[in-house]
């Protein structure tokens, strides 16, 4: 099984026909993944690798049954694609556009949490369950990377989840389904948010999160474990750890302000509460060995 | 995009918020004595067009000259001096000018008689996705250790991003803080208009440390922190990317290219794939003993820019040049061919260090080893020859130093 994104879930395309819209949705559909509409206003009759395509999203659910959005659409209109497919009644958005106004992003994120829908981006690759559906675009082909498995990933970064997943892969892990929150400084949905799904999932045997300075997600995970309420084995590697106050460093949400958003201070909250944090991509794996030994798994 | 004081205070100024009479004072002349001349004209100016509430009976006007350049504690470093008349200001900005720091203006203003300091601030909160006002009736000091030292002293009120700012907010506000009268309703009506900057200006943060009451009872902004989020500079145009922001050409450049970049001192260049991967690199430099000359990014959208990324790497004085990706939109195929038309075209006088994975990283490094560079597979092992080969061209500097 999985979380957010399975073998069944109904998915639309919004900005279906754009370059990367056409692109990556051929890759979702050859993994596997159920897209079963596409949006682009003024192309409705249109169909992108036999996908139909509507005006817009209004249309398409009046028409087929549409579970989860997957938006290919720039950052300038990404509030407007966001609300239109809230206000279709889709509950589950992923957004990969790098660059929303950090102010449009407060308003998806309150609107969202309102309607309790979860929408996840921007700045992210999206969600994927390997072997069974994806919402972005991930290299699935890799299999030294995207390996169907028993370890929950939740990144807020894309190459460097390529990274350290290789590692939980060579240690002899698999994914069941990794969360891109995304890089930016308001991620629509945060990483504690994904918690009660995963301790849910039976598929799931731990979590690791890759993490970075900046903001305060990698501590709500922290308080989360401390509160009992996620009780999985966790490991997190988080970088940053020598990057200078101040810096914006590559990302738009890593950058230390005043005294929050220190990796020190993430580092102490998940040790404080029982999780294992490596220093370097390269000691993930031993340590994602460890705490499934320790919780009895293989 | 960080404003300066100057430019915050225009927009301040702009949206109804008092700020100090000024005059602005460019630093364009490499002579400082030119410098000198044309602030103690401006403190003349600014005498001349006030009718001074400041003014001794037979003295002269007090006036600031502050440094405008994007720095915290500019007092402490002596970039901050009140003078009193034109040639005192004049001397004041030669003792700025020599500090030693690349300084781009200096902002000459006349001092308002203060009574009390105020601090306010508006920002964005992620986690609840909302905006919330800070202020304190203990201006001036910095918020961080107030927050930390006395949190109980910080008032913080939460702006529903739908339905704006109330005014039962901001009047509350006022009293919270313990001001009455004249001086709570000028407080509320600043903290409407500031709001009003930082939901129209696409702020990050808006910030007025310290807000000034004066003897007679005025509420003025004695410095301003304006952030504008970069992502939105394309509905803000008003506000463009200028070379005084940066710390160098080569970080000037990359930002208006969109390429994340920062300037550092060490040794070895980053030119990495990925800001995660970048920011995992940096680290690992650092554990090892090195030194990073640049931290550069170009992933993502600007995949394609390995000519460009080399060349703001090779503005640096580094040994070398570190490329580690890890890309999946990013293809590993295309980027390698980039990097290897970059050292034909500009021909690089240090080493480059290949760790370069992802989508068709086959085709990459046969690409890579046409060219004569190792592919590595390993980003540590990548790291750790970067390290040794800035090490080793130390070593050699060294000893041809010696002898």
């Amino acid at each position: 099984m999985s979380i957010y994104v399975n073998r069944e879930t109904r998915i639309l395309v919004q900005g279906i026909t754009g370059n990367e819209g056409a692109f990556w949705s051929k890759h979702m559909l050859d993994m596997g993944s159920k897209v079963v509409a596409g949006v682009t206003p003024g192309k409705e009759g249109q169909k992108v690798h036999g996908v139909p395509v509507f005006h817009s999203v209004a249309r398409a659910v009046a028409s087929t049954e549409v579970e989860a959005a997957m938006l290919f659409v720039p950052p300038r209109f990404t509030r407007d694609a966001v609300y239109e497919a809230l206000d279709a009644g889709i509950r589950k958005v992923v957004t990969i556009a790098d660059g929303i106004p950090l102010q449009d992003q407060i308003q998806i994120r309150a609107h969202a949490q309102s309607l309790g829908a979860q929408v996840v981006g921007g700045n992210t690759s999206g969600v994927i369950s390997p072997g069974a559906s994806m919402l972005g675009m991930f290299p699935y082909w890799i299999e030294r990377v995207y390996k169907p498995g028993t370890i929950g990933v939740m990144t807020r970064s894309g190459s460097l989840t390529n990274e350290v997943t290789a590692m939980v892969v060579r240690a002899g892990y698999g994914v069941s389904t990794l969360v891109g929150v995304g890089g930016d400084q308001v991620p629509l949905s945060r990483f504690a948010e994904f918690l009660p799904a995963y301790q849910a999932d039976p598929a799931t045997q731990a979590v690791v999160i890759i993490g970075e300075l900046g903001g305060t997600m990698e501590e709500e995970v922290a308080a989360e474990i401390a509160a009992g309420r996620f009780t999985k084995p966790l490991v997190a590697f988080i970088g940053g750890r020598t990057a200078p106050a101040g810096k914006r460093m590559g990302h738009a949400g890593a950058i230390v302000t005043g005294t929050t958003g220190t990796v020190a201070s993430k580092v102490a909250a998940l040790e404080a509460a029982g999780a294992l944090v490596a220093d370097r991509p390269s000691a993930v794996g031993a340590l994602l060995q460890q705490a499934m030994q320790k919780a009895g798994h293989q | 995009m960080k404003l300066f004081e100057y430019q915050g205070k225009a927009v301040f100024q702009a949206a109804g918020i008092p700020v100090p009479e000024s005059r602005l004072v460019p630093c364009t002349s490499a002579s400082v004595a030119v410098i000198a001349g044309q602030v103690a004209e401006a403190v003349r100016e600014l005498t001349a067009a006030s009718s001074s509430d400041n003014k001794p009976a037979g003295g002269d006007t007090a006036i600031v000259v502050k440094a405008q350049l994007d720095m915290g504690g500019r007092g402490k470093a002596g970039l901050i001096h009140v003078a009193r008349g034109p040639e005192a200001a004049a001397e004041a900005a030669r003792t700025i000018m020599g500090k030693g720091y690349t300084i781009p203006a200096l902002l000459v203003e006349r001092a308002v008689s203060i009574d009390r300091e105020l601090y306010l601030s508006i920002s964005a909160d992620a986690t609840s996705a909302n905006f919330v006002i800070l202020a304190s009736a203990e201006g001036g000091v910095d918020i961080e250790d107030l927050a930390k030292n006395r949190p109980e002293a910080i008032r913080r009120v939460v702006v529903d991003p739908f339905r704006g700012l109330q005014g039962y907010q901001s009047r509350g506000l006022a009293y919270d803080l313990g001001l009455s009268d004249n001086v709570a309703k000028q407080f509320a009506a600043m903290v409407e208009a500031l709001y009003r900057v930082f939901r129209g200006k696409d702020a990050e943060l808006a910030e007025i440390n310290p807000v000034f009451i004066t003897t007679s009872g005025e509420l003025i902004a004695g410095d301003s922190k304006l952030i504008i989020d970069d992502n939105s500079l394309y509905r803000q145009r008003e506000f463009q990317l200028a070379r005084e922001q940066f710390d160098s050409d080569a970080a000037y450049e990359a930002a208006v290219e969109g390429i994340p970049y920062l300037q550092f001192d060490g040794d070895i260049s980053l030119m990495c794939a990925g800001a995660g991967l970048a920011t995992t690199v940096f680290d690992l430099v650092n554990y090892g003993g090195g030194a990073v000359a640049n931290y550069l990014e170009f992933g993502g959208p600007n995949y394609q820019k390995a000519q460009r990324a080399m060349e703001l790497c090779l503005k640096n004085q580094s040994s070398v040049i570190l490329v580690v990706t890890f890309g999946t939109i990013a293809r590993a195929d295309v980027m390698a061919q980039g990097i290897v038309d970059a050292m034909k075209l500009l021909k690089p006088d240090r080493p480059i260090v290949t760790c370069i994975r992802g989508t068709n990283e086959e085709e990459a490094h046969e690409t890579l080893r046409a060219a004569g560079l190792e592919p590595l597979l390993d980003t540590e092992v990548a790291v750790q020859r970067a390290i040794d080969l800035a090490a080793a061209r130390k070593g050699r500097e060294k000893k041809d130093g010696r002898a």
